[in-house]
């Protein structure tokens, strides 16, 4: 993975007692996997747990000290996303033998939720009592109230700090120096949304997780339908395509996070919560100098020629601080709404980490945890399950 | 009376059944809430032109077709695959303003105005397909001797379906926005994959999506 | 004014921090399960009967095992849809007979409609209709302590 060498005059860095005492809040959140191992009494869980919540708090002191956001929340974005097939397809062999689902499984209602079925679920959920998802329901009205509460909070700051398949296309992002795309003409970036229409509407019609059933890339990483008949068939052949295509070779080919930006409607849906949230990425036009680097180091379009006019990002900003890292003059910075720009930026991008952080930690750093004990399990057992 | 209060009472499956086709559409074409109405008028036309010739047809071979259990996935598969080529034709082709001062052969004036007839084909397609009354007029058509009668029963039916419609221009309101015309064409282009797709597994076997 | 926003935009990026806690650590609270369990009976959320396979409108018994006829599936968001399925099933899975043949209701109108034969031990089952709204067998399933068939029905009423 390359290291951009970033020049930043002004870089917002922090007293180390005073990021000591700004780290404290996060160590009981941080705690999350050791405390999850502790309850399993397994050594061999504690260990990793033990090393994450110690990694966890590391991290986080390092971004108030360092006032850089974007690289460490990377690495750990990145982590969660290479985590999660290690951790939940073992867990689904160990329940069900396979990460296939059958239509035993499905008439059974075993599948697994994830927040990217929101879109499908949402209409016939609100208009008729229907859950069109064959899941448990608990589990997707756990998975709703902290979808909800996240995005209330962090607006779509979930697709940076949140989601459990972004940290794929991130990382396939960030292995070339330089992009061999250079230019993505700006209508992609109406496509996520009109997916978003297509899928509300058709899965309201269908009663069907149309998304879930024929174009989310990350079953390669999750579960999906045993091909029993010519439509999973056709479906077991798409879903390796578009993740090839949009998660591995595009991102690859240009440095930008194509699923998330191009694609992915549950990050359209995720936009319209940054139109209420109370965060935001405001550039101050006194310091701006104008050499357009925030636009070419922005990994989801969410920067274009007008917000250098405006000072402002666009609705498909995922918070994820690269802009505000790049910047070689510090005039982007995080903002809270209603306060003036450039006034205690490090103090909204505090109350921004807070929130996003235990968002990681409370969710993500179990997952991170449990994956890095079945590794161990596999080298000490030759099992993961 | 009985038709209209039919159509009443069945024309929001019409509308939602329709919606994943017209949402998409109205939004693509980027027209003001007068040019709406037009286009609208324009698919509901087609809608019923299907219908009345569906009618037509099951008053002209009856029983015939209503024992012909393939029929119906031929039919539906074929009017699915026409629909997503018409709603693909819309969403890709590119609209120009018209050039006053540009002398046109008759010839070249009538060629470019085919795409008007886009919606016309999709009320089409989308009566073929979708809508309740479409076995509705068939089995009554069907079952009773008189043409007219059936014809007249659907056309009120219609006339119910439709008045669910007429709010659907309003969505001209929201199309000055540029960004919500491409939100449109490419949302018109997925639905038209959804039923290319839909179509041809339909035509291939009459398999269950 | 602008005092006033700057203390109101403060003061609700604080109340995130809360908030957040409450999202994603407040769900596993002691009383949580019993929250969510309690929303999910209030808000009468129910799966999709494509899942479920809908309500149980009519049990056969048959000594040691029972059929259970399910209602015909034609859920829609608003409406029927054209097409849809019937879903019958047998239980105790451990208890049935080598081959059962039954003729099957679908639409209660005493008159049977379709007859299943069925080898429970190799799941072969072939289907006979005696209606034109009976499409096809869909499949045979192990589902939870059933073993059941799906048979593809057309909408009578539409």
């Amino acid at each position: 993975m390359t290291a951009q060498a970033l020049t930043r005059e002004d870089a917002p860095r922090m007293a180390t007692w005073k990021a000591l005492l700004l780290t404290l809040p996060i160590i009981p959140v941080a705690a999350s996997p050791v405390m999850s191992a502790l309850s399993s009494g397994d050594l061999l869980a504690i260990i990793p747990g033990f090393a994450i919540s110690i990694l966890l708090i590391v991290v986080f002191f390092r971004m108030l000290v360092t006032g850089r956001t974007h690289r460490y929340r990377s690495a750990l974005f990145i982590s969660l996303a290479i985590a999660v097939p290690l951790h939940l397809i073992p867990q689904l062999f160990e329940l069900y033998g396979t990460n296939m689902l059958t239509p035993e499984m499905t008439y059974a209602a075993k599948a697994r939720f994830c927040p990217m079925t929101v879109g499908a679920v949402l209409l016939p959920a609100v208009l008729k009592g229907v859950v069109v998802f064959p899941g448990v329901i608990a589990e997707g009205v756990v998975w709703f109230f902290m979808w909800i509460g996240a995005s209330l909070v962090i607006g779509r700051g979930w697709c940076s700090w949140g989601c459990v398949f972004g940290g794929w296309d991130e990382f396939f992002s960030r292995l070339r120096k330089k992009p061999v795309i250079k230019h993505v003409d700006r209508k992609w970036r109406f496509l996520p949304f009109a997916i978003l229409l297509a899928i509300v509407l058709l899965s309201a019609i269908t009663f069907h997780p149309i998304y879930c059933e024929w174009l989310c890339p990350f079953k390669v990483v999750s579960e999906f339908e045993a091909p029993t008949s010519l439509a999973t068939t056709i479906a077991l052949v798409i879903f390796p395509l578009t993740f090839l295509g949009l998660v591995v070779a595009l991102p690859l080919l240009t440095k930008k996070r194509i699923q998330c930006a191009l694609w992915c409607p549950f990050g359209a849906l995720q936009s319209f919560f940054n139109k209420i949230n109370i965060f935001e990425l405001r550039i101050d036009l006194d310091k701006c100098s104008q050499c357009k680097r925030c636009l070419r180091e922005c990994p989801t379009f969410s920067l274009d020629e007008g917000s250098l006019v405006s000072g402002k990002a666009l609705m498909s900003c995922t918070r994820c601080g690269q802009c505000v890292d790049a910047c070689p003059k510090g005039a982007m910075s995080y903002h809270i709404k209603g306060t003036r720009i450039s006034v205690s930026p490090n103090t909204a991008r505090l109350l921004f980490l807070y929130p996003a952080y235990i968002l990681f930690c409370g969710f993500g750093a179990v997952v991170v945890s449990d994956a890095v004990w079945r590794v161990l399990r596999l080298i000490t057992t030759g099992s993961m399950i | 009376m009985h038709g209209f209060l039919l159509g009443l009472a069945n024309g929001t499956s019409c509308l939602a059944l329709c919606a994943p086709v017209l949402i998409p559409f109205l939004l693509s074409e980027g027209d003001n809430v007068r040019q709406n109405l037009v286009t609208l008028a324009k698919f509901l036309g087609g809608r019923l032109l299907g219908y009345l010739l569906f009618g037509l047809l099951a008053w002209a071979v009856g029983g015939l077709l209503l024992a012909a259990g393939g029929y119906q996935a031929l039919l539906i598969g074929g009017t699915y695959v026409g629909l997503s080529i018409l709603l693909l034709v819309a969403a890709f082709r590119k609209k120009k303003p018209a050039h006053g001062a540009c002398v046109l052969s008759d010839a070249q004036v009538r060629f470019r105005r085919w795409p008007a007839l886009i919606p016309l084909g999709m009320g089409l397609m989308a009566g073929l397909k979708v809508c309740p009354p479409l076995l509705l007029a068939f089995t009554g058509a069907a079952s009773s001797g008189t043409l007219g009668g059936s014809l007249l029963l659907f056309a009120t039916f219609f006339l119910g379906t439709t008045l669910y419609f007429l709010p659907l221009p309003l969505l001209g309101a929201f199309t000055r926005m540029p960004d919500l015309r491409i939100v449109g064409r490419f949302a018109a282009v997925i639905v038209a994959l959804y039923y290319l797709g839909s179509g041809i597994l339909l035509l291939a076997g009459g398999v269950q999506l | 004014m602008a005092k006033v926003k700057s203390v109101l935009g403060y003061s609700v990026a604080a109340l995130c921090i809360p908030v957040m806690m409450v999202a994603v650590l407040g769900l596993r609270l002691p009383m949580a399960p019993a929250l969510i369990l309690g929303f999910v009976s209030a808000t009468g959320l129910k799966h999709s009967a494509n899942w479920t396979g809908g309500e149980v409108v009519q049990t056969l018994e048959h000594g040691t095992y029972r059929t259970e006829v399910h209602r015909p599936v034609f859920d829609a968001l608003i409406g029927e849809h054209k097409k849809g399925f019937i879903q019958v099933a047998w239980r105790p899975p451990d208890a049935l007979p080598a081959r059962i043949d039954e003729e099957i209701d679908a639409d209660a109108d005493g008159q049977a409609d379709f007859r299943i034969r069925l080898e429970p031990a190799t799941k072969q089952a072939s289907l006979t209709s005696y209606s034109p709204n009976v499409i096809e067998l869909q499949g045979v399933y192990n589902l939870d302590e059933t073993l059941a068939v799906r048979v593809r029905l057309k909408n009578p009423r539409r």
